[in-house]
Formats: C-alpha cells, structure tokens, sequence
C-alpha cells in the first residue's frame, strides 16, 4: 500500500471516529433530548434536502470546479414543480397525473439548468466560480420572475405526502438520500467513469492527453448535480408545502464546509462520498444541538463560517506534512 | 507617440462595446417611456450605485491581484455597524469619527483575510467565503444583533445621508445630487492613482500576472496582499458608512449577500478573475449598467422581480463571450488549460 | 587587480543527502561568453543559484568585482550587477514590453511613485543600446518568444547587469531567432558584458562561447577552450562514458501497405502542405526545432489540432481525427512533449497512471473495474519498462524524470497503439534511462507498431530512425528513407538542412 492512499484513508478514519466521539459526547451533554426518537426522526428529515445538495457540491470539487448555482437550481426547479401542481401550468390535470408531469418538468428543468453549466464551464471554458455566480444569479432570477417573490401554497397532498411518508419508522426521503450516496459512492470509486472523473479532477491536461473525454465528463457532470439539487428542491417543497425562491440560502455555505469537512479537496480530484456522508452527519448533529440550545441563526453562521477556516487551515497543514513525506521518499528512492 | 499609445491602450474593446450598450439601452428605455430621459432618473441611479462603485474599486484591485474578496460586504457591515453602534452608545455625534472606526476596522478585517490567503494558499474565493460568514457571525453574535431605526440613527449621519451637493429646478421638482459622489470620485481617483501610478499598484497588477515573476521582481508577496485586501477592507467600509447614512438606519442583516451585484459588475466590466486584467472605466460602467437594469425596470413596464433575471442573463452571456474568445484564442496556441 | 568579473572558490552545497556541488571554483572574465555545460541535476543550476544569492553556500567563497562574500543575498548579487534569465523569462503576460523592461530597474531605484516617461525612456534607453527594434507598446504575451526573449536582456541590463546568466535561451526559439539573440550576445560581450549560458545542447551556443565548463554529478569536470571541444568529447565529459547507441534497422517486409498517410495537411501558422507515409515497423524521425511545427503536427494527428485542409488515412481509410477519443479509438497514442502537465498524474500511483488509458477496457459501463486485471496491467508495464520504484501505488509524483517518462509510455504501450507518435520523449531524462527507452522503442517497432519520432537531436535521430523527415519554418524540407540513411554522409546532411533552410530565412531579413 502507498503512504498516500492510506494517509487518505487514514484521514477518513479520523472524521468517522470525530463523528462517533462527538455522538457520543452529544449522548452525555443533550442525552434524552438528542436522541429521543422525535428528535433522530427530525434530523432524518432535515438531512436529505441539505445532504443532496452537498452530493452535488462533491461532485463539483471531485472534477475541480465549483456549483454556486445548486440552491438556485433547487428553488427554481421546485417552483416549476409547483406551479404544475397548483394548476398554474398544464392545467386539466388530475389526482397522480399531475404529480408526475409536476416532477418530470421541475427534474427536466434542474437538469437543463445543471446541462447550462456544463456547457459554460465544459465546452466555453468558463471558470467555474464566475459561470455559476452568473447562472445562481440568472436561475434565481427565472424563480423571481415566475412568483414575484411570493410562496407557492396549497400543493396537493398528493405530492406533499411523499415528504413525510415513512417506511417501517424511517422517512421516505431519507432512504432516497442514503439510496442517493451509496449508488454515488459505488460509482466513483468502482465505475471506469468514476475513476476517469478522479483524473479529470487531478490533472484535466493530463486527463485530455489520456484520451480521456473531458469536455463530455464536465458537461453531464454538472447535469447530475443540477439533478441532485432538482432533487434536493422537490425534498423542500413537499416537506414544508409551499415553494419559494430564497429558501435553504444557508445551504450554500453549508455544502462548501461539508465538503471541506468530507475530505474533499477543493482544488479537485481527491476525497469519497463516505468521508461527505460523515460531514452531513456531523453536520446535522451539531445543527441539531444548536437548535436545542437555541443559538441565533448570527451564531450559527459564526461557527459554520469559522469551521471552514479551521478546515481550511487543517487541510493545508496535512498537505505540507505530505509534501515533506514525498520528499523525504524521493531521497531514499 | 508613446505617451499617446499608453493612453490608447487605457480603453480598450471592451469599454467600447459596453458603453455602447449603456447608449443603446438608454435609448430603448426613452423609446418605450419618455419620462426616464429625466435628471431625476440620472441622480437617483448615481445616489443607488455610488456605494457599489466605490467598493467596486477594491474589488478592482483584489481581482487585479489575482484573488478574489466574497467577504467585503459582511466587512462594511461591519464597519459602519459598529461605527453607528458606539455613536448611539457613547452619544457621539461626529462623522469623522463614525469614518475613522469604521476604516479602522475594515481595513484589519481585510488583513485577516489578506494573511489567511497568504498563509492557507488556497482558493481566495473558499477562504473568504469563510470570512464572509465568521464576520458577520462575530459581529452579531458578540457586539449586537438589534436594528436602529431612523429615530435613534446619529444626526451627522442622516444629515450625511440626505446631503446633497447642489440642487436643480425641475418639472418634477427639486432636485440634488447626492454628496456621496465625493467619497466615489475620491476612491475612483485614489483607486487610478494607486493602480496606475504606485510601485505598489504596479506590483499588485505584476502579482496578477505571475505571482512568482512578481516575487522574482523582488516584490513582496505578503505584503502586497495586505495592501490589497486591506484597501478593499476600507473601502468597504467607506461603503459601509455612506450605506447607512443613506438608508437612514443600521440592519445587522442589510448588505451581506450583497456582493454579487458588485462582482457581475466588474466581471460584465471585462476584470478577468485570473488576475492582472481589468480596468476602472469598465468597472463603471458593468457596475452603471446593473443599476441601470435594477431603476429602469419600471420604466419598462416590468416589476422588480425581473432585476435578478436581467442580471443573470447580461453576466452569463458576457462570460459566454469572453470565455470562448479566450478559449478560441487559447486552442490555436495549443493551449487546453483555462 | 585582473579583469575576473567572478571568481568563484570551491564551492561546496548539500542538500538533505546530496553533494548537489563539491568543491567547484570557476573564473569568468569581463567580456566573455561562457558556457556551463552538464545533464540535468549535474550542479550547473545550483551554481547559478548560488552566485545569483539564492542559495546559499556551504563552505568556499564568492568573489565578485573583487568584493569577498560568504554567502550572497539576491539583493547584494544584483547589487553586485549578476543577472540571471531563467528559462521562463519571468515576464508579465499581460503587461507592456517597456513597463517589462523598465519595472524591476525602477524598483531598484526604489521608486515609488511611478513615472511612465521614465519607464519609456528606460526601455527605449536599452533596446537602443542592443540596436534591437520590438514594440514596446505590445504587452509580452502578444510578443513572439525571442521578442520575448529581447525584453528580458533589456529588463536584466537595466539594471547594470555585468554578467549575465542565461537559461536555456534557444529552447524556444526558431532558428533565425537564435541567429538573431547571438547577435546581440556578441555585442554584449563587446561592451564589456560577461555572458554565461547554462546548457546541455550542443548547439550554436557553444559556438560562440569562448569558453565551455563542465559539470558532472555536482563536480567540475573541467574548462575547455570551446574551439577544443567536439560533439563525442563533449557528450563523454557530460556523461563520463562513451555511449554508443545501437542503430535501428527496419526487419519487416518493405513493400508493406502504409499505416497512415497524410496528404497536402495545412494548418494555418502551424505548418503547411505537409505529406508522408508511416508503415507498421518504420520509426519515423521527425527533426525540427521548437517552433518549426513539429509539435504542432504531432498535436494534430492525436485531434487536438484540426487541420485546415488536407486528407489523413489510416489503414487505408480517410479518417478525420477530431479529438484524442477518436485517435485511440484508431489506434493511435501520443506520448506528450511535456510530460509533466501533460503526461502524468503526479499525486496518483503508477498503477492508475499506466491504466488510465485502459478504463473502458477494464470495465464496461456501469460496471466495477477489474482490480485485479488492472493491479497486472500495472505490475507488466512496471516490468517490460523497468520502472524503479518500491511499488505500483507508488505516486508518480516521487519519480524520477526518466521512471516518470516510463510510465508515460507504459500506460501508451499498453493500450497496445498501431501508431506511436513520441514528441521529445528524451528531454530532461539522464543517460541510463535514455539508453533503455531507445531500446523500448525499437522493440515497439520490431513488434509491428508504427513510431513517429520527434526530436531535435540529431544522435538519437540517427541511432533509432530508419527514416526521417526535416521540418523547418512550417515544412517539410526534405524526407530521407532508408536507403539515404544508408548513406555515409547522411547525419552531415540533415544538419545541413535545418542549418541551411535557418540561413536562407536569414538572407530574407527577418524582423524579431
């Protein structure tokens, strides 16, 4: 085994074993009101929407871009779902019929919206950052435009129900996000594509010299994430009944960290799903005590915010332990 | 002929085009509804962007340097919030000294960020990002989350709100130009006089174009990215200041997500996010047409809800076009990398 | 007093575990050119960087202008007027060709406030003084490389440069280019300036040196006078060795049909009207400089570079190769010119290296990678190239250059190409290693597979192509098949036409 790919094991070792010790000091501190049922059962439904997202995020960094457009995509593609749903488009429509042309259009529009910014950032080259800057700001713009600014209510229960349908005790939607991450996870570690998608992350000069076919990987790359975000935004809709642009703005920030936090590198080519799925969890945990001891949405921010910066600054630390580590191979070699 | 052919070179294509684009919108608007063609349209467009322009300065200068600040608005909340904070509290009632605190803070804010970048050597864009957050969380969280409405703001600052510089007489009625365009000629002017005629405006231009040509150069790396991300701190500040003196009331939410109108702008503006290309005029004007876009809506007919729309679409294309010129442009050098 | 603009006195420098100088003095006199000569990782650079104040040494002396020091800042070695040109130039991209020239002068002269009159004049000031005419106004990426190259003289004399180091400096130059840069080297060193050159090609620039030191394994082998020195002499002092390489002769039938022929292929500013025929087992040498187009039409038969016009047909059929999926898919490989960004993928081991042009083969669709197949690919590629490393998890990163060039043309060779195209697969790569990829290629082309070599090395050209093309400016000046290799003068006559087709553009009065 190289002293590479097990360091980065090792790494995700570490965030595993964080995750376990902060469960457990959480059992000790919160006890009773961590892990009643109420609360585990709310977290399962809180994770999903935000977890999805962070999937997409991954999938940015994994190929050494960046998606600042997955809530802008989630919102808008769930105002379409909503607008189909109330009557407002395709109108004439009945009971599950309406469901399912409601779904088909807001996933059709995620993808598109997603395919948009494969095709800036793949086949015009546009740097990621500044392209998906310009499409969150253009999507969200497309939700404006379609509400005004206002909610969309009274979505029928149809639809609604499926946010909060459970099976045997465990939240439907739930099962669709782990369902989400471990096919992701298989994917990228197992796939040809996933390991081309690695490459292309680590080197996409090299990874275009290998025959390997960049622009197409980028391009449907972004198409998933806009997916997943699609996704992420029908969670939304249906668990909390109305659709509306500016929800969930907190995610952004959030799925940055998450990534950061899961090993991700965000100069691409590096990290798992598991070591994302971890940070999800650790996430919602803390999340969840915050909640319990009632800090303001300002303290959250300062504490998500300084994570980052900590995150940050491990990463670096642990790179320049690896440089010296390669170098001091190279010598015996 | 050299004096001349450096002037040539200050305004380039796309200056051009843009300005052009400015002219003919105008005209579409006028076309459409005769009453935007007013002085009042014009003074009302320069009091709403000439905080964004003054900012828009320094993210002039960080984008010029080859980074990028996501972090400057949560700064100039900063700023002027604890700037007006105190002023209530200690019942202080002087502009001077709502300015001093507030520069005085944001500019060590931006050293923070310029020595986490410097040290983390990691994407600008992340870190600040992080920053943008951590400050506003610390600012709320351990000086104040409360508003301040109008009733209690400081006098000098409402005064300095709704000062203008000279009045006109018109149909409409009176007219001023608000006093703000002093502190958005100043940074504009200091802004021209830094990049253009400092050694160490050059060095942050030189950082841009090669980082480690710069440091070859004998420049000082670090120290050029306090300079910059410090000069965009004050700015921010500055901004800050004139921001709530014009709203008239002090949010502790206002302004943080802000940010992006001001980078759409000096993107539209043609400032490459790779460093060391990017002009003045063009950030004007990027930054002149988003707020044109966002007061001559109603002039169209159209509610404010289609600001984001219209932004959005005027920054994708023009990162459409450039992007591919470049990559058309890189591809016959044979060059793959962006 | 004698007029040693240098005096350097054993010279001593180790870094973690290696001897990268022992003991090395050297004497360099006003108003000579010199050459440092020596592989890569011989000393020459360190000893660069250790008179230019960036590395500082461990024991010995500098002697500069007659002032004694221990050891050198960068500030006092410029102070001291040393000059150094790395290879990349250090310009700014973006940037005015005067502003390139006349910034790092001003800084010396601690200017704050910048004057852009002064600026001009200093930039005017230095390109009068080397009678060179560039645009000034132009920034430096819209400015050709020896225009380039100019600037970076200007910007280093500027600054009272009294000897000057220059890296590389023809690497990237066309021929009349070269011609042009020794020009003004020669009127450097009759103002009084000492030049010093550090390279590992026998080239133009040795002959203009007046004299040649070389360095092996962090030693002084010695001074020569360059008027001494010969091509084998020289290449035994580099590498302590005679090296012979064997010659390559083609063992398959000769009237085999062609792999892949390329009819009337332009591309515009890349090259132009370009025609030949490659057969399973031919190695192909292809010889021409940086800049003559080489590379480009490599580039171009791997679908990165579609021509304009022209007619490719592979195995007999025309083929339009758009992009490198569809030249695998052919059969054809490039083995890249820069194998560092282009090549490799420095943080991964060698076994996702070799295999990354595998995939599809390992697994189909959706379907898990074989690991076990790949861990054998890996495992034959390391073997059949020789690959020293403790393992195939190995990252590729830690190699070194010549290993790290294997595994280029192992994970190549495994995808087992009809059509090899090898840009430059020797630069940077020492003598052993060198010697074994020859070997490879040849037992490539014995197993039936076309190579297109490219080169601008005129041995190795000989030793493993049966036959060769002469590109110069864009063309194809000449094609020698077997039987004019056959020909004793053949090596004499190649030289002469990159040589002669460089003179020819000269007489046209080209302008930089």
């Amino acid at each position: 085994m190289s002293n590479l790919a097990s360091r980065r094991d090792h790494d995700l070792y570490i965030l595993i074993g964080l995750t376990l010790v902060l469960a457990a000091v959480f059992a000790v501190v919160f006890g009773e009101s961590m892990y009643s049922a109420r609360n585990l059962r709310s977290m399962a439904y809180q994770m999903p929407e935000f977890g999805l997202l962070a999937l997409g995020m991954m999938l940015a960094f994994l190929i050494g871009g960046i998606d600042l457009s997955i809530v802008a995509v989630a919102n808008t593609s769930g105002i379409m779902t909503a607008l189909v749903l109330t009557g407002v488009w395709l109108p004439g429509l009945s009971g599950y019929g309406v469901v399912a042309a409601a779904v088909a259009t807001g996933l059709t529009a995620a993808v598109a919206f997603g395919l948009f910014n494969g095709f800036l950032i793949a086949k015009l080259s546009a740097s990621p950052i500044i392209a998906t800057l310009g499409t969150m700001t253009f999507y969200s713009g497309i939700g404006m435009a379609l509400t005004g600014g206002k909610g969309i209510t009274g979505l029928p229960s149809a639809f609604t129900s499926f946010g909060t349908a459970e099976m045997l005790g465990v939240p439907v939607i739930f099962v669709c996000f782990v369902a989400v991450a471990a096919a992701l996870s298989a994917f990228l570690s197992r796939t040809a594509l996933g390991r081309r998608m690695y490459l292309y992350g680590e080197n996409p000069l090299a990874a275009r010299f290998s025959a390997i076919d960049v622009e197409r990987i980028g391009f449907w790359v972004y198409g998933v994430i806009g997916l997943l975000a699609g996704m992420s935004g029908h969670i939304v809709i249906s668990r909390v009944n109305s659709a509306k642009v500016g929800y969930g703005d907190a995610y952004q920030l959030q799925a940055l960290l998450v990534c950061v936090i899961g090993g991700i590198h965000p100069q691409g080519g590096r990290g798992k799903t598991l070591g994302v799925v971890c940070a999800v969890i650790l996430m919602q945990m803390l999340s969840s005590a915050f909640t319990i001891l009632r800090f303001s949405p300002y303290a959250k921010k300062l504490i998500w915010g300084s994570m980052l910066i900590v995150m940050l600054g491990l990463e670096y630390l642990s790179a320049k332990q690896n440089v010296r580590r390669e170098l001091r191979q190279k010598i015996v070699h | 002929m050299s004096e001349g052919a450096i002037q040539r070179r200050r305004v380039s294509a796309t200056e051009g085009i843009l300005a052009c684009v400015v002219l003919l919108y105008c005209v579409m608007v006028a076309a459409v509804n005769p009453a935007f063609l007013s002085v009042e349209t014009l003074f009302d467009i320069v009091r709403s962007s000439s905080t964004a322009v003054i900012v828009g300065m320094g993210l002039l200068l960080v984008m010029l340097s080859g980074g990028i600040d996501v972090s400057f608005m949560s700064i100039a909340l900063f700023g002027s919030y604890v700037a007006a904070y105190l002023m209530i509290r200690l019942k202080i009632d002087s502009l001077a000294f709502a300015f001093a605190v507030s520069i005085g803070l944001g500019t060590t804010l931006g050293l923070v960020n310029a020595l986490l970048v410097n040290w983390l050597n990691l994407p600008p864009f992340i870190i600040t990002l992080g920053t943008q957050n951590l400050f506003h969380g610390v600012m709320t969280t351990f000086i104040s989350d409360k508003t301040f409405g109008a009733g209690v703001m400081p006098s000098v600052l409402s005064k300095f709100g709704s000062a203008t510089l000279f009045t006109l007489k018109t149909r409409q009625g009176v007219m001023g130009l608000t006093v703000a365009v002093i502190p958005m000629c100043l940074s504009i002017l200091l802004t021209w006089f830094i990049v253009y005629r400092t050694m160490t405006g050059r060095g942050v231009v030189a950082m841009g174009n090669s980082p480690e040509s710069a440091r070859r150069a004998g420049f000082n790396l670090l120290k050029l990215r306090l300079f910059t991300y410090g000069y965009i701190g004050a700015l921010a500040a500055v901004m800050g200041v004139v921001y709530i003196s014009q709203v008239n009331a002090v949010y502790p939410n206002k302004l943080v997500g802000n940010e992006l109108m001001i980078i759409a702008g000096a993107v539209i503006g043609g400032v490459k996010d790779t460093g060391g290309r990017g002009k003045i005029l063009g950030v004007i004007l990027g930054i002149a047409i988003i707020y044109l876009l966002n007061s001559t809506l109603i002039f169209l007919g159209l509610s404010s809800s289609w600001n984001n729309f219209f932004v959005g679409t005027l920054l994708v294309a023009s990162v459409a076009v450039t992007s591919w010129q470049n990559r058309r442009k890189n591809r016959k050098n044979l060059l793959f990398m962006e | 007093m004698s007029n040693l603009v240098l005096q350097a006195k054993a010279l001593s420098k180790k870094f973690v575990g290696v001897q990268a100088l022992d003991k090395v003095s050297l004497d360099i006199e006003a108003g000579t050119i010199h050459c440092l000569a020596g592989e890569n990782g011989s000393g020459k650079s360190t000893f660069v960087k250790t008179i230019s104040g960036i590395y500082q040494p461990d024991e010995g002396e500098i002697v500069l202008n007659g002032n004694v020091y221990a050891a050198l800042t960068p500030a006092h070695a410029m102070r001291e007027g040393v000059q150094v040109i790395y290879q990349d130039l250090s310009l700014f991209p973006y940037m005015s060709l005067a502003e390139n020239i006349a910034l790092n002068r001003l800084r010396l002269d601690g200017v704050k406030i910048v004057d852009w009159k002064e600026v001009w004049r200093v930039a005017k000031e230095q390109t009068e003084k080397i009678g060179v005419d560039v645009d000034l106004n132009a920034t430096a990426i819209e400015t050709s490389m020896a225009g380039r190259q100019i600037a970076a003289i200007c910007r280093a004399l500027s600054q009272d440069a009294r000897l000057l180091f220059m890296d590389e400096p023809t690497a990237a130059l066309t021929r009349q280019e070269v011609d042009r840069l020794l020009k003004v080297v020669c009127e450097l060193k009759n103002n009084g300036l000492s030049v010093v050159f550090i390279s590992h090609k026998l080239d133009e620039i040795f002959r203009i040196s007046d004299n040649i030191t070389i360095f092996r394994d962090g030693k002084k082998v010695g001074d020569f006078e360059s008027a001494r020195l010969d091509e084998k002499s020289l290449a035994y002092h580099m590498t302590g060795r005679d090296v012979r390489y064997p010659r390559y002769r083609r063992e398959a039938e000769a009237a085999a049909a062609p792999l892949l022929a390329v009819k009337g292929l332009s591309k515009q500013g890349h090259y132009h009207d370009v025609s030949f025929e490659i057969r399973r087992g031919d190695i192909l040498g292809l010889i021409g400089l940086l800049g003559s187009g080489r590379t480009e039409l490599a580039m171009s038969l791997f679908g990165l570079n579609p021509p304009d016009t022209g007619v490719v047909a592979f195995e007999g059929k025309t083929a339009r190769i758009s992009s490198p999926v569809e030249a695998k898919r052919l059969g054809i490989a490039l083995l890249p010119e820069d194998r560092g960004s282009q090549g490799l993928f420095r943080e991964r081991g060698i076994r996702e290296n070799i295999t990354s042009t595998l995939l599809d083969r390992l697994a189909v669709g959706l379907r898990a990678i074989d690991a076990h197949r790949e861990r054998e690919i890996a495992e034959e590629g390391v073997k059949k190239l020789r690959i020293r490393a403790p393992g195939v998890e190995t990252p590729v990163g830690t190699l070194s250059g010549g290993n790290a060039q294997k595994v280029v043309v192992a994970k190549w060779s495994a995808a087992n190409p009809k059509l090899f195209i090898m840009d430059s697969p020797t630069v940077g790569i020492d003598i052993g290693s060198k010697a074994e990829i020859y070997e490879m290629v040849q037992s490539f082309a014995k197993g039936h597979m076309a190579v297109l070599f490219i080169t601008d090395e005129l041995e190795e050209l000989m030793c493993n192509c049966n036959r060769v093309l002469v590109m110069a400016n864009h063309r194809i000046i000449a094609a020698l098949d077997e039987g004019d290799m056959e020909q004793p003068g053949a090596e004499r006559r190649i030289a002469d036409l990159i040589g002669g087709s460089a003179r020819k553009e000269e007489e046209r009065g080209v302008r930089i």
